[in-house]
C-alpha cells in the first residue's frame, strides 16, 4: 500500500449559518447538531433547527434585551474556555426573577451560568441521583446537603440564543433546593423527567476575571453563598492563637532579665535573727516586677524565714515580701521519704524606677520534732559552713500587658464572627425551612 | 483479520475489521455494503451526516474497562426534540459497545442478550407494551427508571456497523436511568428487540487520542 501523502485534515468549523425566516437575519449555530431550538438574535423569533429546512416556531419582534455576556462571548471558568450560546430569563410566576445563561464547549459540552440577586453560580447536570440521609439532608457524591427552598416554580419569561430542547416562554418546571456552603443542589421537574444541577458558587473576581463582569452587592446573602467571614476567622483564629502563644512563651523567657546572683551569706549555728544588705539593685523601667529566689544547699530537717525589704535609696521607700524553704526528710516503715524545698522564690510586682537596696532579714531553724536529734547542731553545724544564696531576676512584661494584647487579637475576631454571624442569620432566614441556631458548615 | 474489498458500487477499497460487524458504509459514495458469505452486496445508500460539532470521530482511539477501543462507526438518530450520535468502539479484544453522545453527555453501552433480563415490566415493554416515563422497576438489583420512551429515527449511519442502518428506519426506544450514573436502553421494532446497558461516561474518563479538532477551540488538555 501507498503510504498516505494526504494532507492533514482540516479542523472542522465550528459554527454553521442559517437564516432567520422571520427577520431573514444572519444566525450563528454554535452547537449544531445539539441544539433544537434557536432564538433569533435580530427578532428573537424561536426557530426549530432539527429539520434542514429551518422552520420558525414563534414569530417575535420583541425588544432585545442588553445581555451582560453577549451571546458568542467566550471565557474561561475554572481552567475551561465556554462559549455563551443561550439566555434564559425565569422567575416564580413573575417574582424574583433570576438569568441563566448556556455555555457551551464542544469537548466539556454544557453548563450553566446562573445569576441570582447579583451573585454568580456554574452549574452542571448530575448523571447522578442523590440519596436522601434524612428528612432534610441529602449526600450526592459525597457531598451532603441540607433543604433550603421547597415547592417552587420556574416560568421562562424570556429567551434568547439556542438550546439543546425545545425551549417555550411560558413553559413550567417544580423546583426545589438542597445547600451546602458554595454549592446549591437544584431539583426540576416537568411531566415527563426530573433533572438535578449541582450549582457551584462563583466568587465575584472569578466572573470578573472570565466574562469580565462587574461585582454588585448581594444582601441579603445567596442560600449557597459562603460567608466571606467564614474563611478569614478560621485563619485569623489560628494567626492569633499562634501570635499569643508566642507573646506568651516570650513574656515568660525573655520578659525580663535572667537570673543574677545577688549574694551569698552564712547562717549561724545558734539560729538568732540575722540582716545582710545586698545591692545596689537598679531598675530601669517604670514600672517592673522583681523576682527573688532563695537556695540554702545545705537545709535538712528544718527551715529558713525570710523577710525581704527592696529599699530606694533616694526616697526611702519600701516594698515588702515575706519567703520561707523548708525541707524535712526521714525514714519511716514506708521507707525514706522527704518534703518541702531548699529553693523558695516570692515576687513583688510593681517596683517603680530606682536604685535599691535589697535587706534580707533571715532566721534559720532545726526542727526538734526529728527523733533525738534536736539536741545536736543538725544542718546549722557550723562545720558545714551553711549559707543562703539570694538571686534577683526583673520582670518587664505584666499580665496587664498580655491582657490588652490578648484583646487586641481577639477585637477583630470577634468582630468578624459578629459579622459571620449575622451573614449566616440572614443567609438561613432566607430559607423555607426553620433556621436552627447550628452552624452548618461541613 | 482485516477484510479488504472493493466497493461494488465505486469501486473504493472498503474495510471490514469484525466478522461480528457485518455493515459498512462506504466512505467514498456512500453505499449502505452487507457483507456475507458470497461477497459484498450494496443494500441501498445512507444520507449525509449533518453538520455537528461532535468531539468524536471515526478513527478516535481510547480506553475504556482495561481495554482500548477505535471508533469505527457512527448512527446519527433523530426524535421529534432534536438528535443524537452512538458511535460504535471496537475493543482490542474483538468485543464493541456504543458510545452514546447527546446534550453534550456521553454513555458507554454493551449490548445485552434481552432473553436472559428478568425484569417483567421491561419483558413485556420489550413484547410491544408502550413504557411510561417515571415507572420505576428493579434490573439487576438495581432500581431503574424509564427517563423516556419515544420514537426515533435514523438519520445517517457512517464507517462499520453490526446492523444495516438505513436512513428513515424507525424504532421504539426506551431509556433507562439509574441512581449511580447507570444507563440502559430498549429498542424495538416490527422485528427485533435489542438491549443495551451500562453507564454514563466522561469524555476525559476515555483517555481519547485523536479527537476530532474543531475550529477556534482547544483541544482539552487530557487529549493532548
Amino acid at each position: 500500500m501507498q503510504p498516505d501523502t494526504a494532507i492533514e485534515p482540516q479542523p472542522a468549523p465550528a459554527a454553521r449559518a442559517l437564516t432567520c425566516p422571520s427577520c431573514g437575519g444572519s444566525v450563528a449555530l454554535r452547537a449544531a447538531g445539539y441544539t433544537v431550538h434557536v432564538a433569533c438574535q435580530y427578532c428573537s423569533s424561536i426557530l426549530d433547527v432539527t429539520d434542514p429546512q429551518v422552520k420558525l416556531v414563534t414569530a417575535y419582534n420583541q425588544h432585545l434585551a442588553e445581555l451582560e455576556i453577549p451571546l458568542g462571548t467566550r471565557g474561561v471558568l475554572r481552567g475551561v474556555e465556554w462559549e455563551a450560546i443561550g439566555y434564559l430569563q425565569r422567575s416564580e410566576d413573575g417574582d424574583y426573577g433570576w438569568e441563566e445563561y448556556l455555555l457551551f464547549n464542544p469537548y466539556h459540552g454544557y453548563r450553566w451560568l446562573v445569576k441570582v440577586r447579583g451573585g454568580w453560580s456554574m452549574g452542571e447536570a448530575l448523571t447522578v441521583t442523590p440519596d436522601w440521609l434524612s428528612y432534610d439532608q441529602l449526600v450526592v457524591n459525597g457531598e451532603n446537603y441540607t433543604h433550603f427552598f421547597a415547592d417552587g416554580e420556574a416560568r421562562v419569561d424570556y429567551v434568547l440564543g439556542e438550546f439543546y430542547w425545545r425551549v417555550a416562554v411560558g413553559e413550567r418546571v417544580k423546583t426545589a433546593d438542597w445547600v451546602r456552603s458554595g454549592v446549591m443542589l437544584s431539583r426540576e421537574e416537568n411531566a415527563s423527567e426530573v433533572s438535578w444541577t449541582r450549582n457551584a458558587w462563583l466568587a465575584p473576581a472569578e466572573m470578573r476575571k472570565a466574562f469580565a463582569i462587574r461585582p454588585e452587592a448581594i444582601w441579603p446573602p445567596l442560600p449557597h453563598q459562603p460567608s466571606p467571614w467564614g474563611a478569614w476567622l478560621r485563619t485569623g483564629a489560628k494567626i492569633g492563637a499562634l501570635a499569643f502563644a508566642f507573646l506568651l512563651v516570650f513574656a515568660l523567657f525573655f520578659g525580663g532579665t535572667s537570673w543574677t546572683a545577688a549574694g551569698s551569706f552564712p547562717v549561724a549555728a545558734d539560729g538568732r535573727e540575722q540582716s545582710v544588705t545586698l545591692g545596689p539593685i537598679v531598675l530601669p523601667h517604670r514600672y517592673q516586677s522583681v523576682h527573688l529566689r532563695a537556695d540554702v544547699p545545705q537545709l535538712e530537717n528544718g527551715w529558713v524565714d525570710l523577710d525581704y525589704s527592696l529599699v530606694e535609696r533616694k526616697t526611702q521607700q519600701v516594698y515588702e515580701a515575706y519567703g520561707a524553704a523548708e525541707r524535712y526528710s526521714g525514714t519511716d516503715f514506708d521507707g525514706p521519704w522527704s518534703e518541702g524545698s531548699r529553693k523558695a522564690e516570692v515576687s513583688i510586682a510593681s517596683v517603680p524606677v530606682g536604685t535599691y537596696d535589697l535587706v534580707v532579714e533571715y532566721k534559720a531553724n532545726r526542727w526538734s520534732g526529728a527523733s533525738g536529734y534536736a539536741e545536736t547542731a543538725g544542718w546549722m553545724d557550723p562545720a558545714a559552713a551553711p549559707v543562703v544564696q539570694v538571686e534577683v531576676r526583673r520582670g518587664a512584661v505584666y499580665g496587664s500587658n498580655l491582657l490588652i494584647a490578648l484583646l487586641l487579637l481577639a477585637a477583630p475576631l470577634g468582630l468578624a464572627l459578629i459579622w459571620h454571624l449575622a451573614f449566616e442569620t440572614a443567609r438561613k432566614s432566607e430559607s423555607d425551612f426553620a433556621p436552627s441556631g447550628e452552624d452548618d458548615d461541613e | 483479520m482485516s477484510l479488504h474489498l472493493p466497493c461494488p458500487n465505486c469501486g473504493a477499497d472498503v474495510v471490514f475489521r469484525s466478522p461480528a460487524l457485518p455493515n459498512r458504509v462506504c466512505d467514498y459514495c456512500r453505499s449502505m455494503l452487507v457483507r456475507s458469505d458470497a461477497g459484498v452486496a450494496k443494500v441501498g445508500e445512507v444520507a449525509a451526516l449533518p453538520f455537528d460539532v461532535s468531539p468524536v470521530q471515526i478513527g478516535m482511539r481510547g480506553r475504556a474497562d482495561d481495554n482500548g477501543f477505535e471508533v469505527i462507526g457512527r448512527v446519527r438518530w433523530a426524535w421529534t426534540d432534536g438528535a443524537w450520535n452512538e458511535w460504535l468502539l471496537l475493543f482490542d479484544d474483538g468485543a464493541n459497545a456504543w458510545l452514546g453522545e447527546a446534550m453534550g453527555q456521553f454513555m458507554l453501552l454493551r449490548e445485552q442478550p434481552i432473553g436472559k433480563v428478568r425484569t417483567r415490566a421491561l419483558r413485556e415493554i420489550a413484547n410491544g407494551k408502550d413504557a411510561r416515563p417515571g415507572t420505576e422497576f428493579q434490573l439487576d438489583q438495581e432500581k431503574m427508571v424509564v427517563a423516556d420512551a419515544r420514537e426515533v429515527v435514523c438519520v445517517a449511519a457512517e464507517g462499520e456497523l453490526p446492523f444495516t442502518a438505513r436512513s428513515g428506519w424507525r424504532l421504539y426506544s426506551v431509556d433507562l436511568r439509574g441512581r449511580h450514573g447507570q444507563c440502559a436502553t430498549l429498542q424495538r421494532d416490527d422485528q427485533e428487540v435489542t438491549f443495551y446497558k451500562g453507564r454514563y461516561v466522561t469524555l476525559a474518563e476515555l483517555a481519547p487520542r485523536g479527537l476530532r479538532a474543531i475550529e477556534g477551540w482547544t483541544l482539552p488538555s487530557y487529549a493532548a
